[in-house]
């Protein structure tokens, strides 16, 4: 009995602490307003560009007001490499909520010209086709911005 | 799943994503990593870059007592008149990973168009060089390789990127023991001191047939910089190289070997101004030809009467780095060994046969900023001297003080005001300094302005 009041404590605590830590984002069902950011640019500074609107978006909004998802196909998905300068910062924005897709076409050609498939930062998400998933998060009513 | 296992999976991730941010942050950190790497997964197909400077210097030196000049009271590199303006750099490049979806190989393109040592020599006046042409390969891990032309891995003023250098001219260690001049490859006889009308109708005192070396070399590097936690980074680079600077031929068949180390605290901050704590020490080996024997009659000299022998030529040194504005403090001690350029005094080419060729030299210096908070001003001081020829019978001290301000437009654009408080003698109480000193008396301040813009 005890143990079970134990696991109960060490349940509810954990829930409140990872409720502290947990993406400022809104599920996207419920929030206010919902961007999607497209990149399919070459360019280097349209990466730290992408990244910098959705924190912008973060504390343009309160809690849970704002839904983000980054979405990259093409050159542009370069931003979702593993050893992307940026790794970092897509880790902070991932854990506050941004959600990153990366356009499983795109991968599939990558692969095919290096022969082997480029290792991909952990918080991307694979999706089948880049933009169809725009196409998708479009529909939800998403707004979409290609800064 | 098991606390015992939830707690190990936890720990995995941890020790991962450590990892990760290591191998991200380990990246652009020094000179190694900023000019032979590209971010991964973030490099353009083509980065085309530059900057051009311009400049106005006034050297207050007087002539010596029979109204003669020698170099250094005279303004580089056309060495004719004592002030004037001048395009000191004009580089255009261009840097990326040319196949970008590939980060594992990238590449560095760089020529020179303004007037300077690399591009106007006694021999000729060429309208563009070429000073960097590089590939790196990424492939293996903890020893990237870097091959073609680049600069190789040495002292802080070399190997820092020279559109950031805080100050106009070099240190004379710096421009005396490490800016390389080659032998010409015939024996080429010492020119005297000109008088103004001689400059004026084509008296040079430029007598190096080539290119300065612009701290560059042809040949292979391998290198890296590792991320060994608490924020410090350790950096290394191994090169071997022809020895010849910017020019390609290996005329002696010897080649140059370079070693590289340096341990930095990063203080934050990233690319060229990125703030840290640094120390480092490197060392370079080769060995050059120089004929210093004149045939009989010089009018008459043919190949038969060449007598190039090989002599070692050695530098090492070592340094400290510290950056976080707004104070800036860098010191360096460096040691020469051997085909020392004993210019200066005696007005043109010379390596003085057994003096020069085979002396001592070093030489050190301790500079600083401090960039005035919550304006765009900047302020610098730097102390540095060169004992040349040292313990030998005409043994020379160059000692000079700068004082430098700069005005920072943007952070891509300013100006730089120096002024150089100098003085150059002979120290030994011997006869050949008596000549030197003649030469050298009446060298005076110099006053430099300077332009400089990136893009």
């Amino acid at each position: 009995m005890l143990n079970h009041f134990r696991s109960l404590i060490f349940i509810v605590t954990s829930f409140f602490i990872m409720s502290a830590a947990m993406p400022v984002l809104a599920d996207d069902d419920f929030a206010d307003y919902k961007y999607v950011l497209h990149i399919s640019d070459m360019d280097p500074s349209k990466q730290e560009l992408i990244l910098n609107n959705a924190s912008n978006l973060l504390e343009a909004y309160p809690p849970g007001a704002v839904a983000v998802e980054i979405v990259a196909y093409g050159p542009g998905l370069r931003l979702m490499f593993a050893d992307n300068p940026n790794a970092q910062r897509i880790d902070s924005l991932s854990q506050s909520g941004v959600k990153f897709a990366a356009c499983g076409n795109t991968l599939k050609a990558m692969t095919k010209q290096l022969g082997y498939e480029p290792q991909l930062n952990p918080d991307a998400k694979v999706v089948p086709g880049g933009i169809v998933r725009i196409g998708e998060l479009v529909k939800k009513g998403y707004i979409y911005v290609k800064p | 799943m098991g606390e015992k296992k939830l707690f190990k999976h936890a720990l995995i991730s941890a020790v991962c994503t450590l990892a990760f941010a290591a191998a991200g942050s380990a990246n652009a950190a020094n000179w190694l990593m900023l000019q032979g790497t590209e971010d991964p997964g973030a490099s353009p197909r083509a980065n085309v870059w530059g900057f051009v400077q311009v400049d106005y210097q006034r050297d207050y030196s007087k002539a010596n007592a029979t109204g003669q000049y020698v170099p250094p009271k005279l303004r580089g590199p056309d060495l004719d008149s004592q002030s004037g303006f001048n395009i000191s750099r004009a580089r255009i490049g261009a840097r990326g990973t040319g196949f970008p979806i590939d980060s594992n190989i990238n590449y560095f393109l760089l020529a020179e168009f303004g007037n300077n040592g690399t591009t106007h020599s006694a021999s000729e006046y060429t309208f563009a060089k070429l000073t960097d042409a590089s590939i790196t390969i990424n492939d293996i891990p903890g020893a990237r390789i870097r091959t073609g032309l680049f600069k190789y891995p040495g002292a802080e003023e070399g190997l820092q990127a020279i559109h950031v250098f805080d100050y106009i001219n070099f240190t004379e260690a710096t421009n005396g023991l490490l800016l390389e001049r080659f032998p010409n490859h015939a024996y080429t006889a010492n020119l005297p001191a000109q008088n103004q009308t001689q400059l004026q109708t084509g008296g040079a005192l430029n007598g190096f047939n080539a290119p300065v070396g612009a701290f560059r070399d042809v040949g292979i590097q391998v290198f890296d910089a590792f991320d060994v936690g608490n924020d410090w980074e350790a950096s290394y680079a191994v090169m071997i190289g022809q020895g010849n600077g910017i020019e390609f031929d290996n005329v002696d068949g010897k080649y140059d070997t370079y070693l590289y180390a340096s341990a930095e605290k990063k203080l934050g901050g990233k690319g060229p101004k990125a703030e840290g704590f640094k120390f480092f020490a490197w060392s370079q080996k080769g060995q050059r030809l120089l004929d210093s024997t004149p045939c009989a009659v010089p009018a008459t000299c043919v190949a038969a009467d060449a007598n190039p022998v090989l002599y070692k030529r050695e530098r090492a040194g070592l340094g400290v780095k510290y950056m976080d504005k707004p104070f800036r403090v860098t010191a360096e001690y460096i040691k020469a060994n051997g085909m020392i350029w004993v210019g200066p005094d005696k007005p043109t080419f010379t390596f003085a046969g057994s003096n020069g060729a085979e002396a001592d030299a070093n030489g050190w210096y301790v500079e600083g900023g401090w960039y005035i908070p919550n304006t765009k001003w900047e302020l610098d001081a730097r102390l540095d001297t060169m004992t040349r020829l040292k313990g030998a019978i005409d043994e020379h001290r160059f000692n000079k003080r700068t004082v430098g301000v700069q005005y920072h437009f943007n952070p891509k654009s300013r100006v730089t005001i120096n002024y150089e408080m100098r003085d150059f003698s002979c120290t030994a109480s011997s006869t050949p300094c008596t000549n030197a000193n003649k030469n050298l008396d009446g060298v005076g301040n110099k006053l430099g302005v300077q332009m400089t813009a990136i893009y």
